[in-house]
């Protein structure tokens, strides 16, 4: 009985790996197929940032996001490095999220590409995916073994 | 054959007409650009005075006058206290769009943006730029209802193409549309531009 719900837990959180690294892979992407000047605009918008600081993350962002998206659909190297770098990635986007919609700003999330109002939905979805990551990280320290597909 | 070249030039006819922002003043350079720029502002606003007065002339010479962009100004009057005559100078700058002085009182609007946003006395502050024929054609002009209709379908296709605030240009290329806000840097809206025309 604890062997299969073992499993039924392994299986879950690899699927969780997986789903959470190809939604990675996907937003990184889709940032690479714009100019970088429309992300560093994005970011610029949170006013967080400086200019500079803005289009240095706009060219490298994007580029690490496939990259530890990659490594957490792997599941083989720098799997525990990878979920947690993605973990703290979401949290930042989450918090930051919050922060634009509690103060009224009316700007791009700049989550998946353009043309994204920040919403309910923005913050469900990405609480969501928070919530995953951390679940996959939490899975990746406590078992010795690291699961793959 | 004959009847073929027929069809083609109907079909193509409509597409040498002047579009509607064409016949009411409102571009800037080759419909037939690859980008089609639209300019949404608000009188009122300061940051809209700025790209108009330091962002646009640097738009207008490297993409309008070179051909890659098509520019159309609309308007989009913010319904916030502090912009309380911005309809009625998006209504008289309409209108002034119809005798062809569009671009003449956009820059006095911006030039005198503090004074008549004080005072209230929108009409006045444009008044110098006209001659008295043209000032007549304004003045009955200002309160048309085609010059607010104008005004209202500027307002709400900037609504559908999801304007949140002023100045932002919708940026449309390939048929795909995506508004631009960041103007405190101009090399970055001009990277992206380049961009795209690269794509």
């Amino acid at each position: 009985m604890a062997s299969s719900k073992n499993k039924i837990l392994r299986i879950a959180v690899v699927v969780l790996r997986v789903l959470l690294g190809g939604i990675f892979v996907y937003a990184g992407y889709v940032k690479l197929s714009d100019p970088w000047q429309l992300f560093a605009a994005g970011i610029a918008d949170y006013e967080i940032v400086p200019l500079w600081a803005a289009k240095f993350l706009a060219r490298t962002l994007p580029w690490f996001e496939v990259l530890v998206g990659l490594l957490l659909i792997a599941g083989r190297w720098l799997f525990r490095t990878s979920s947690v770098s993605i973990s703290l990635l979401l949290l930042v986007f989450f918090s930051l999220m919050v922060r634009a919609f509690v103060g009224g700003k009316e700007i791009n999330c700049g989550c998946f590409g353009p043309n994204e109002l920040i919403s309910w939905k923005t913050l469900v979805r990405d609480g969501s995916l928070l919530l995953a990551a951390l679940i996959v990280t939490f899975a990746a320290f406590r078992s010795r073994r690291i699961p793959t597909a | 054959m004959i009847k073929i070249i027929a069809l083609l030039v109907a079909t193509l006819l409509p597409c040498l007409a002047a579009t509607p922002e064409q016949e009411k003043g409102k571009t800037m350079g080759n419909p037939a650009a690859p980008l089609l720029l639209e300019l949404y502002s608000d009188f009122s606003c300061p940051a809209c005075k700025h790209l108009h007065e330091a962002v646009l002339p640097a738009i207008v010479l490297d993409y309008v006058k070179s051909g890659k962009a098509f520019l159309v100004f609309r308007e989009f009057p913010l319904n916030i206290a502090a912009h309380k005559y911005s309809r009625q100078a998006a209504a008289l700058a309409v209108a002034a769009g119809r005798i062809g002085k569009y671009q003449t009182v956009n820059d006095i609007l911006f030039r005198n943006q503090l004074a008549w946003g004080a005072s209230g006395k929108v009409m006045e502050s444009v008044m110098p730029v006209l001659t008295p024929d043209e000032q007549k054609k304004v003045r009955a002009l200002v309160n048309d209802p085609s010059v607010i209709a104008d005004v209202q379908s500027d307002v709400e296709r900037g609504t559908s193409s999801r304007i949140s605030q002023t100045p932002t240009i919708v940026v449309t290329y390939k048929l795909r549309q995506q508004p631009w806000t960041q103007f405190e840097d101009y090399s970055l809206f001009r990277g992206y531009l380049d961009g795209l025309l690269k794509k």
